[in-house]
């Protein structure tokens, strides 16, 4: 699986979407069921999936899917 | 004035939220009697609450007013909505000013981001008593109401406000809503005292809500289980938060893990941790542990706030007098409410608790005099630390689905047992927006039979041990 299936795949799961949907558009503000809850589900099944470990100030701004993929580059994830 | 709130310092800034309002005591008395104003007294209203000013002002407009507002989410599922609103038929509506034109009534006038909306149904007869309005927490699509008296409140501010040795200097941080009883209790208790209640709409996860504590220079906070879940998943014990003294816990129990974690970051922080135990029906608060037996009584809720009294009694009902006992845990006290309503022909009933609440836990006092949660009489969850009744929960997937079902589970997360598991999927969605939680909270298992005993009725802790026991 590339990185860039894996990581839609752990959006489709936490937010029950279509991979459809995700773009730019996708984000913290647009998204109705982006609580505190889905984002902690967003941000381990993202660790889980790339083996990975988010700083704090990492969590607090990952606010969207596209501005996700920028902050997971940081930690050596290449799409 | 209901809290007070004109006996405070006109000038000291009151309310502050994210969209940057800043209300200062005498701004909301003024803007609370104008608001009062625009409703008849003894109207009931419904307060579709965000923690913003707008919402606030309402609320306390409207009980000044001595009409009676129903708090609930504005993110209440539209069915849910619907019922309550068939139900209880009220006279006016306070909404976010972006809703209002989706009721289909007058807006008659607006406040900050709020407008208050005519619906034309006519008033109908309230118990004089009554005050103020609340759903049982997560409520699973029914129209069940906590009925409140005047005094509950009040009472409860005062007791917590002491209880807890707030003062004017105090900047709560609350994120927790004003339609949930904890939420709304840590509002109530800062405003009676004076201090600035900063309101926010943003979610821990976010970067909002860290910038918005540090600009604000939040001085405590008041959490739920979930919460501090989230607080130490952002390693927050890393944080540089020179201003918070004080934490605050409520809504269902810290795992021991977490409340050590707690008592211990506050211990070698110089800041207090305070655990505390309520209840819709007893208007909040009953009870708190004093911050210095944080580490001692780890998992205690402490004892009764002043002018209540905790105590146990056995299945029997009779008193467990012993100092050291183990039994259902009840309260007597000022904050005790009326009783519940079900339909709007209740809100003409009167008291009928009288003081005094059976709160359908379990619990143990040791020889100290705190109490310690152990465990439930009745049937219900609490999933994030909304009270999900499983009763309830079987009932409406038997209905949807028209198939056999046992709910059970755990405060973490609910079992749902299915004979037919080709519907799991589907149930799963059904349930979860019915509760308004997340999928993740839920659990199908496809099972051959329903256990049930010899009279019919479902035997949980068999199932829970025979199918989800691998799970644990």
């Amino acid at each position: 699986m590339t990185n860039s299936e894996k990581y839609d795949n752990v959006f489709c799961s936490v937010f029950e979407v279509g991979k459809d949907q995700l773009d730019g558009k996708f984000t913290f503000a647009d998204v109705k069921s982006w609580d505190s809850l889905t984002h902690l589900t967003l941000i381990s099944g993202l660790e889980d999936a790339f083996d990975i470990m988010f700083e704090t100030e990492d969590i607090l701004h990952f606010g969207g899917y596209e501005n996700g993929k920028k902050i997971l580059t940081k930690y050596g994830v290449e799409f | 004035m209901f809290l007070n709130i004109d006996k405070q310092n006109r000038e000291s800034v009151a309310l502050v939220d994210n969209d940057g309002r800043r209300v200062t005591y005498g701004e909301l008395a003024d803007r609370m009697g104008e608001l009062g104003a625009r409703v008849e007294p003894r109207s009931v209203i419904f307060n579709l609450c965000r923690n913003t000013a707008g919402a606030m002002a309402g609320y306390l407009g409207f009980i000044d007013r001595g009409a009676v507002p129903l708090n609930l989410s504005d993110k209440i599922d539209r069915a849910l909505l619907q019922t309550m609103l068939d139900t209880y038929r009220p006279a006016w509506l306070w909404v976010p000013e972006e809703e209002a034109a989706g009721f289909g009534g007058e807006v008659v006038c607006r406040l900050w981001d709020y407008a208050l909306v005519r619906t034309g149904n006519p008033l109908y007869p309230l118990h004089e008593d009554l005050q103020f309005l609340m759903a049982t927490s997560g409520s699973t699509g029914s129209p069940k109401l906590v009925r409140y008296k005047k005094g509950n409140l009040e009472a409860n501010a005062k007791n917590v406000a002491i209880a807890f040795g707030w003062t004017q200097a105090e900047r709560p941080l609350c994120d927790l809503g004003m339609q949930y009883t904890m939420g709304l209790n840590v509002i109530n208790t800062h405003l009676f005292v004076g201090a600035t209640v900063l309101l926010t709409t943003y979610n821990i996860m976010s970067a909002g809500f860290w910038q918005y504590m540090k600009e604000e220079r939040a001085t405590n906070f008041t959490g739920v289980p979930f919460s501090y879940d989230l607080f130490y998943r952002l390693r927050f014990e890393r944080m540089d938060l020179p201003d918070l003294k004080t934490l605050s816990q409520g809504g269902g129990k810290l795992t021991s893990a977490r409340f050590t974690q707690l008592a211990n970051y506050a211990a070698r922080t110089g800041r207090r941790f305070i655990a505390s135990f309520g209840t819709t029906e007893t208007a909040a608060r009953m009870a708190c542990l004093p911050a210095a037996l944080a580490l001692e009584k780890v998992g205690s809720i402490g004892r009764a706030i002043p002018e209540g009294e905790l105590f146990l009694v056995d299945d029997k009902g009779s008193p467990e007098d012993a100092p050291a006992a183990e039994g259902e845990l009840c309260y007597r006290g000022p904050n005790v409410t009326m009783g519940y309503a079900y339909t709007k022909e209740d809100l003409q009933r009167g008291d009928d608790c009288r003081g005094e609440y059976h709160t359908g836990d379990l619990a143990r006092r040791d020889a100290d005099g705190c109490y310690y949660i152990t465990g439930r009489l009745s049937r219900f969850l609490k999933l994030l630390s909304y009270r999900i009744s499983l009763d309830q929960s079987e009932r409406l997937i038997q209905q949807a689905f028209d198939i056999e079902c046992a709910c059970s589970g755990t405060d973490e997360r609910m079992n749902i047992y299915l004979t037919d598991g080709s519907k799991a999927d589907q149930v799963v969605d059904f349930i979860a927006k019915k509760t308004g939680l997340h999928r993740s909270l839920f659990r199908v298992f496809a099972v051959p039979e329903i256990l049930r005993n010899d009279t019919g009725k479902i035997q949980y802790r068999k199932m829970d041990a025979r199918y989800a026991g691998a799970e644990k």
